[in-house]
């Protein structure tokens, strides 16, 4: 990575004494945040402050939601200072430039992409700060300070025997200035990256001390529910207040832009007096959309629309010209949502002239930008304090529960904690988008000789831009928000990133065939989409290897041979392929009533394949075991490594058993976990994984567990029943 | 007036005698640990302990368990220590987004003190009923074997 060192590192003492750095990461936004450096001790751009009394803080600039950036990303910056990741203090970060997510010019964790953004400049700003330790060092025993070492958080003397600790050199170390470009140390060298550490959150979260958004408290606070159009687009029309006030501990019921909110002096007097409420609602600009409307749409649409051509290798309409045989399967797949475990809350405080927001949040400079629309301030007087997240899987990149929070806020001049019912969560989130996948294969006797994809639904940047492009902008006017969306939707591509939520996972298809055409047919039905956990990948996942496995066994090709056959180009997909065949014993028979599925896979960088095990018992779709090979370059931990595939693994059972939020006359129909089931113990299957060794650079592991298990479950029971399933949920009985 | 001791400690609380005690435990008494995730006793996020048995706090309301004795995850642990299972759940690292794992450490409490040496199929005939959205449970089973006195 080419960067100026002295434009990476800010170094400065802290208020108290001590070592403070910051870095700028690469391709970061320069707009002034209008972020207010003064805040006691704590320099907030800080990255690392070393404290002369031993304390060592650093910013965690990805949330934790679960992923395990709290332990990785601290291990990457102690393993090149030197010190036990246990030894750090790490604090989350508040909304600032520093703190962009390079990947996306926005502070946002997301895209699977925390540790493959941080390996570099974190590993450096540790190595750096050593570095001038050592120097500091150097100069008071009047030593070279290349002949000084560390251990363990000490500078040692070149005699080995005299050492100092960090905290005494902390601020002189401040004045010092590495005039060498600082080696990083070698593979060979590490002693926490890689190995198995334990998770740094892990006693907090299992004494029930780690602080989740609905945990604050603030002085006076009071609680909010809104109650909001069952039919999304519907507005407010009128509402029975009187009804609702009389009811104890009730502080005022309002209209905000979302719904109508009820505010009261604890939570349950809120949702008490909220059953009093009867919303008449206006419906004209309402959805009426049911899921077979939705569908219906999408197959119109694909007819009209061939849509935007994707990728084009060699002649497609040629090949199936010439082709012996084409073959045809459409994959319908559904709304899913994404049922975090701590409901959407957030609490937020106005003050008149300033407003804090404490949320989790997987995205706090959006979060600015949403509090700022619920009241008269701008993103600047907004400061948003996050928490730990429970649970993120992409539905905390939408800040509507922040905008609420601060629209009552606005109203009751008071600190106001909002919380979402999880009936209220299952019903009023954007969701994954259904999405239809249109394939066509040309073959000539053995041959696959073309390969066609039709993809059709919307974009999920279309939903995303209005506040995503305002964060990239923090200083325009409000007035101007919706239009920085538009401009931001047109600027796609060129001053924006294009938007490859619909195709990802398709228009990298990696079999070596000819003839490939991929295609984006765009059609939005107007329900609200968000990102989910793998986003495109998801679905796409789910229509290229599940085609793969017809074509295969129209072929009479082994599944496994069909594909490795068309991937001697892509040695990572085969090495993933190849092991798990040998871990699942792919060419032994499974046990009677059992059959075996396969799915081989890359997103985010990582290439992952698996072999699932199921049968069906009575009404049930029982999953026994899955195999899964896992190549994400180099580990930084490999137990979080382990944890978040596996945990991919069953957040993507659950969708392929389960997962599906259905649509009738513009409602959402399902409320809570029993008509919206996710994995339980009871449903466990085994899973056996293997992490392939690997030089390459670490790549994204919170979501790559997901999108394969899908097809190889579906491939499973095709195997199994002989019938091929081209609709997810997956169903016993079809 | 309800009364209620929790963690050892008797509480006297001024309270709407409807509201479940999940809302009196984090709003009125600040024990935070014990969180919310349905509202409908499907998820058991809420899970603590009323007079020893484990309990959905979200669907009980507070004057159902007046006067009786309430374990939370904050008084788990006795004398500064870690519970054996907290402490397992440190060692084997299975909190991930942490948010269910009061419920799930309150379930598998129960379970311990009813049989200390649980096999496999008793931990999940016990925890069914705790979900874990991130998929912590190969971890969970694997801690509580450990926690366990075999």
């Amino acid at each position: 990575m080419a960067m100026n060192r002295r434009d990476f590192l800010k170094v400065s003492t802290s208020a108290s004494g001590g070592l403070v750095l910051s870095l700028s990461l690469p391709g970061c936004a320069t707009v002034d945040t209008g972020y207010s450096e003064n805040a006691g001790t704590w320099r907030p751009d800080a990255w690392l402050e070393i404290q002369d009394n031993g304390n060592i803080y650093f910013t965690l600039a990805r949330v934790e939601m679960g992923q395990g950036t709290y332990t990785g990303l601290t291990t990457l910056i102690a393993e090149e200072l030197d010190v036990e990741p246990a030894s750090i203090k790490p604090r989350f970060a508040p909304v600032a430039k520093e703190y962009l997510n390079p990947a996306y010019k926005l502070q946002i964790t997301g895209g699977s992409t925390s540790v493959a953004t941080s390996w570099e400049p974190l590993r450096r700003a540790g190595a750096e700060a050593r570095y001038m330790l050592m120097m500091a060092a150097a100069k008071v025993w009047q030593v070279e300070t290349d002949n000084c070492s560390t251990q363990d958080g000490r500078v040692v003397h070149p005699n080995g025997i005299d050492s100092l600790p960090y905290a005494r050199l902390a601020s002189l170390a401040a004045s010092e200035i590495p005039r060498i470009e600082v080696p990083l140390k070698p593979r060979s060298e590490w002693k926490y990256i890689g190995k198995q550490m334990k998770r740094l959150d892990a006693e907090a979260k299992a004494t029930g001390t780690a602080v989740y958004g609905i945990d604050i408290e603030q002085p006076g606070m009071l609680y909010a529910v809104v109650t909001r159009p069952p039919r999304y687009g519907a507005k407010v029309k009128s509402f029975n207040k009187a009804d609702v006030t009389v009811h104890s501990g009730v502080k005022d019921v309002f209209e905000i832009e979302r719904g109508v909110a009820v505010v009261a002096t604890s939570y349950w007097r809120a949702r008490k007096a909220q059953r009093a409420l009867q919303v008449e609602w206006d419906n004209d600009d309402a959805i009426t959309l049911s899921t077979e409307s939705v569908f219906h749409h999408y197959y119109k649409d694909s007819e009209q629309d061939a849509g935007v051509s994707e990728r084009e290798d060699g002649d497609y309409a040629q090949a199936e010209e010439q082709a012996g045989k084409v073959l045809h399967a459409d994959y319908e797949q559904p709304y899913l949502a994404h049922f975090a475990m701590e409901p959407m809350n957030a609490t937020a405080w106005y003050k008149g002239d300033a407003m804090e927001v404490w949320a989790s949040t997987q995205a706090p400079d959006l979060g600015r930008i949403a509090a700022a629309r619920g009241c008269d301030l701008s993103p600047g007087d907004i400061t948003i304090h996050t928490t730990f997240l429970g649970g993120g899987f992409g539905r905390r990149l939408t800040n509507d529960y922040i905008e609420e929070a601060a629209a009552v806020s606005y109203r009751m001049k008071a600190p106001v904690k909002l919380v979402w019912s999880r009936e209220e969560d299952t019903q009023h989130s954007p969701c994954r988008p259904a999405m239809l996948h249109r394939m066509r294969a040309a073959v000539s006797g053995n041959r696959l000789e073309g390969w066609h994809h039709q993809i059709v639904g919307p974009q999920i940047l279309d939903w995303y831009i209005t506040n995503a492009a305002p964060a990239q902008y923090p200083w325009a006017p409000k007035m101007l928000y919706n239009t920085l969306g538009r401009v931001g939707l047109a600027a796609e591509g060129l001053a924006t990133p294009k938007d490859v939520s619909a195709i990802e996972g398709a228009i990298d298809y990696p079999y070596q065939v000819p003839n490939v055409e991929l295609r984006h047919t765009h059609s939005d039905p107007g329900f609200p989409i968000t990102w989910w956990r793998s986003v495109g990948y998801s679905h796409n996942g789910f229509a290229v290897e599940t085609f793969m496995d017809e074509i295969a066994h129209e072929l009479g090709e082994d599944p496994i041979a069909f594909r490795r056959a068309r991937l001697q180009n892509q040695p990572r997909h085969l090495q993933v392929l190849d092991r798990v065949a040998e871990m699942s014993r792919w060419n032994s028979a499974s046990a009677s009533g059992r059959a075996k599925g396969v799915a081989v896979f890359q997103s985010f960088g990582t290439f992952v394949a698996q072999v699932v095990e199921a049968s069906i018992e009575g009404s049930e779709i029982k999953v026994h075991k899955v195999w899964c090979a896992v190549d994400c370059g180099q580990v930084v931990n490999p137990s979080v490594v382990s944890d978040q595939i596996k945990g991919g693994i069953l957040f993507g059972l659950s969708a392929a058993l389960w997962g599906e939020i259905t649509l009738a006359d513009g409602k959402v129909q399902q409320s809570n976990f029993h008509d919206y089931p996710v994995m339980a113990m009871h449903n466990l299957p085994d899973v056996e994984l293997d992490i392939v060794d690997s030089n390459e650079a670490p790549t994204g592991v919170g979501e790559p567990g997901v999108p394969p298990v899908i097809p190889a479950l579906g491939n499973a029971l095709f195997r199994l029943t002989g019938v091929r399933q081209r609709r997810l949920p997956l169903k016993a009985s079809s | 007036m309800i009364t209620l001791v929790v963690n050892g400690e008797k509480r006297s609380l001024d309270v709407d005698s409807d509201t479940p005690l999940l809302w009196v435990l984090r709003d009125e008494l600040n024990l935070k640990g014990t969180k919310f995730g349905c509202g409908a006793g499907l998820c058991g996020a809420c899970t603590v302990h009323v007079g020893g048995t484990p309990t959905r706090a979200c669907q009980t309301p507070v004057e159902a368990v007046n006067g009786q004795e309430i374990t939370t995850i904050e008084g788990l642990s006795k004398n500064g220590e870690l519970h054996p299972l907290q402490q397992a759940w440190v060692e084997h690292g299975v909190p991930q987004c942490g948010y269910c794992q009061s419920g799930q450490i309150m379930t598998a409490a129960h379970l311990l003190e009813q049989n200390p040496s649980p096999s496999e199929d008793d931990i999940v005939n016990a925890m069914a009923g705790n979900l874990c959205r991130c998929g912590t449970y190969h971890r969970i089973v694997e801690a509580v074997k450990s926690a366990s006195s075999t």
